[in-house]
Formats: C-alpha cells, sequence, structure tokens
C-alpha cells in the first residue's frame, strides 16, 4: 500500500471505530420494542431484523443518498447535496429515527471538521447546517465527512451499512438478547446482504429512492411510546 | 451562540442526584435564575418525569419543556465523557433557542466512582455520593472523587444508622481532594444545600446577577 492508501484506511478505521463520537451507541433502531413486547428472541430473529432495515430502508434510501452526495461533490454541485439532504430526510417518517440522524450528521460534521480544515465541501455544508439550509442528515454528512477524509464511495457506503449492523448487534449485547459471541456470528453472516445492497443502490438517481418496511415503521414509532427505554430509538 | 454555563452532576445510583436538582433548583429560581435540566437515564425518563412534575408542573419554577430526559444505550458514563454528542446536541438547541437561560443542569445517572464529565459538556463537575455506601468511600478516590469541582456527601442523617463515621469520611475527603472543596448534605432537610447554591452561583456563574431583568434581587442567599 502506498502512503495515500494507508491514509484512507486510517480513515477508515477511524470512522467505523465505536469510539468516534456520534452517539450512535444510544441507538436500537426499534430493537428495544421488539425486545421489551417479547417479539424478538435471539440470533435469527436479529439478523432478520438487520436484514429487512438494510435492504428495505438504509439500502434504497440512505445509500442512494450517500452514492448521489459523493457523484455531486465531484460535479461541485452543491445544490444537488442539498437536494439530497432533503430527500433523506423525508426518506425518515419516524420522528425519533429522524431526530437522531440529524443528530447524529451534525456532531459528525461537528467533530470532522475540528481536524480537517482545508475541505471546502465540508465547509460548505457545515456553513449550511449552520444556516439551517440542510438538516444534516446523518448518510449525507457521512459522505461529506468520508470524502473529505479522502474515503472513496464504496468504502463508505460499506461502513454505514457496517456502522448500522453494529450498532443493531451493540443494543442486542447490551439488551442481554444474544452473547457476544454470537454477536459477531451475525455480523459475519450479514457480510453478503452488506455486499448485495451495495451492488443495487449505487449509481442510482435521487429520484429512484424509497424506502418500505411499515412492519419497522411502527415498531420504531411504538418505541417513541414507551415510558421506560434505554435507547434513543 | 451563547454559551450557557452548564453543571454536571453526577455520582452512583440512589446517592440523590436528582434530589439535589429539586432542592438547588428552587434556591436558584427564587434568585430569578433561570434553568434548564437534561436528565441522562440508565434505564427510564422516571428521574426527568419526576423532577418535570416536582419542579415545572407542581412548582412552576420553569417551563415543562426546560426539563429534558436523554436515553443513553445503558451507557450513561459514555454518554457525559467519551461520547457526549446526545447531550451536546440538545444544548446546542437550548442555546440557541433559549439564550435567556442562565444554567443547564446535567445529570448523569451513573453508577460508578469512576464517572467524570467531559470538559466541553460541563464546565462545573459535582460529585455526589451517601453515607449510606459506608465510610470507605471518600478515600477509595475514583476519578468521580478526586476530579470533580465540588463533592457532595449526602444522607448525612443516616450516618449512625449504617455505621459510617462522618469524622473518617471528612479526614479521608480532605486528604484525597486536597484544596478543592467538599460540602456535607441531607437533601432531605435542605441541610447544607445552600452552600452547594453558593458555590454554584459564585464558582460557576461568577456571581453574575440573573439575565432576566425583570427580577432584581439580591444574588447572596437570605
Amino acid at each position: 500500500m502506498n502512503t495515500d492508501e494507508i491514509n484512507e484506511e486510517l480513515a477508515v478505521m477511524q470512522l467505523s471505530d465505536s469510539f468516534f463520537p456520534t452517539g450512535l451507541y444510544a441507538t436500537s433502531n426499534g430493537l428495544e420494542f421488539l425486545f421489551s413486547n417479547n417479539e424478538i428472541k435471539g440470533l435469527e430473529d436479529i439478523k432478520n431484523m438487520i436484514k429487512v432495515n438494510i435492504e428495505q430502508q438504509i439500502g434504497p434510501s440512505d445509500c442512494v443518498a450517500l452514492s448521489n452526495v459523493f457523484t455531486n461533490i465531484e460535479r461541485k454541485d452543491f445544490k444537488e447535496i442539498i437536494q439530497a439532504d432533503e430527500i433523506a430526510f423525508i426518506m425518515k417518517p419516524i420522528k425519533e429515527i429522524r431526530k437522531a440522524s440529524i443528530n447524529s450528521g451534525i456532531q459528525l460534521v461537528k467533530c470532522v471538521t475540528e481536524f480537517v480544515k482545508d475541505d471546502s465541501m465540508l465547509n460548505e455544508y457545515h456553513k449550511a447546517i449552520k444556516e439551517k439550509r440542510v438538516h444534516g442528515i446523518f448518510p449525507v454528512a457521512f459522505a461529506i465527512c468520508c470524502n473529505a477524509l479522502n474515503i472513496r464511495e464504496e468504502k463508505s457506503l460499506t461502513m454505514l451499512l457496517y456502522g448500522f449492523t453494529v450498532s443493531v448487534i451493540g443494543a442486542a449485547l447490551r439488551l442481554g438478547l444474544i452473547q457476544h459471541l454470537e454477536g459477531q456470528k451475525i455480523i459475519h453472516e450479514i457480510k453478503p446482504i452488506i455486499i448485495q445492497t451495495l451492488k443495487e443502490n449505487s449509481n442510482k438517481s435521487l429520484f429512484d429512492m424509497w424506502q418500505f418496511a411499515p412492519q419497522f415503521d411502527i415498531f420504531q414509532m411504538s418505541h417513541e411510546k414507551m415510558d421506560s427505554k434505554m435507547f434513543i430509538t | 451562540m451563547t454559551h450557557i454555563p452548564r453543571i454536571g452532576i453526577g455520582g452512583p445510583v440512589g446517592s440523590g442526584k436528582s434530589m439535589l436538582i429539586e432542592r438547588l433548583v428552587p434556591m436558584l429560581a427564587e434568585i430569578g435564575y433561570s434553568i434548564s435540566i437534561i436528565s441522562n437515564d440508565v434505564i427510564s425518563k422516571e428521574d426527568a418525569d419526576r423532577i418535570r412534575n416536582n419542579l415545572a408542573t407542581k412548582k412552576g419554577l420553569l417551563p415543562e419543556n426546560m426539563v429534558i430526559g436523554l436515553a443513553t444505550g445503558g451507557c450513561p458514563h459514555t454518554a457525559v465523557r467519551e461520547d457526549p454528542s446526545m447531550n451536546l446536541a440538545i444544548i446546542e438547541e437550548m442555546e440557541e433557542n433559549h439564550p435567556e437561560l442562565d444554567l443547564i443542569i446535567i445529570e448523569s445517572g451513573g453508577d460508578n466512582i469512576t464517572t467524570t464529565f467531559s470538559p466541553i459538556l460541563a464546565d462545573y463537575f459535582i460529585y455526589i455520593i451517601d453515607v449510606a455506601g459506608g465510610d470507605k468511600y471518600p478515600r477509595k478516590g475514583g476519578l468521580g472523587i478526586t476530579n470533580c469541582d465540588l463533592l457532595i456527601i449526602n444522607k448525612i442523617d443516616l450516618a449512625e444508622l449504617v455505621g459510617a463515621n462522618l469524622e473518617i469520611m471528612r479526614t479521608d475527603a480532605e486528604r484525597i481532594r486536597k484544596e478543592k472543596p467538599f460540602e456535607f448534605i441531607n437533601c432531605k432537610t435542605d441541610q447544607g444545600v445552600k452552600k452547594i447554591a453558593e458555590h454554584i452561583i459564585h464558582d460557576l456563574l461568577l456571581d453574575s446577577q440573573p439575565k432576566s431583568d425583570s427580577l432584581k434581587k439580591s444574588v447572596k442567599i437570605e
């Protein structure tokens, strides 16, 4: 590997690390509601939940938004990035999920601007957040930050889906639904789904974005109403 | 954006963090300070609900939406130290939408003696323990006890009942804390709580008057 490639790998590790401060450790994406209502039991159920989320929600919406941001960074078209931010925002109908995505996105941008000072697109997006011209929704913020750290689109998409998977596994572990070895087994078994989702959702137009997982929407919505909860979502 | 002074209050479960807030806020509000409270709960929003009910709904000392409960994914320490991003997101909204606030109190439902607040999150850090944990607590040290700006030892009325020697706690606290302050209190009777309010006004708010122009009361607590 040359120096650029090593730098890219280091940036991938930095942003993918659960130590990176975006607050994702506090999200369960509806898993906590399923757990509280005894509607999820163990390894296979959790794997299925992650699969549905990736294939029906994050893949066709967040991944498409992320991919489009990369295209428009190259074209230096900030108007299209604003549009990606808006459409990705609209694609999250559940308030808790939408709010968590925005909070994480904004904090991610703030964190990266602490140590990357010379990326014009990152600076413009940060300025637009402050001026409330964009929401700061996570997949768009993530694409902007990955690009600023010279991480390529394919790797950024992989990191987005991997990060989601790990956050659900982390929540499942803390809820006591699975044990630590089972968590790693699920992550390993999800890899083909991540690969397939990447193939299906890169190079799509913003207007091809969709998400359809109504049962999970209801679970995530029901989490908002829970009196006692460990997780933000 | 206005920076609103922030206090972090941490300590073991049951040490009296929420009760301290319920006792402190009326004293500070009486002077005219405008306050918001963020409660980081381990598992529920019970603390936030109780504080909201007692301070906002019943006493009207602050608007109900100024008490916010935050779920921490079972990681209360992470939420105030390693990754305070969710707390910071709420505070940034507060600072933008409520510049009239004088103070933000951030409670962390921590459960051990290593809890500390990120200095990015809290300007002033109070760590509270209680005598029921035993008189060994101060000398055990731990980051919370040694590093906080103010150490509070609560429930001193129970000392005799649980066999805790307050003099041992005082001597150990002086040794461990060196020049840093500590106070004995009993939140149930307000014993010592005024001193805590004075520490906050002097050490954090630098004896500044409340922002509200309509309340021109003296900063001194009578």
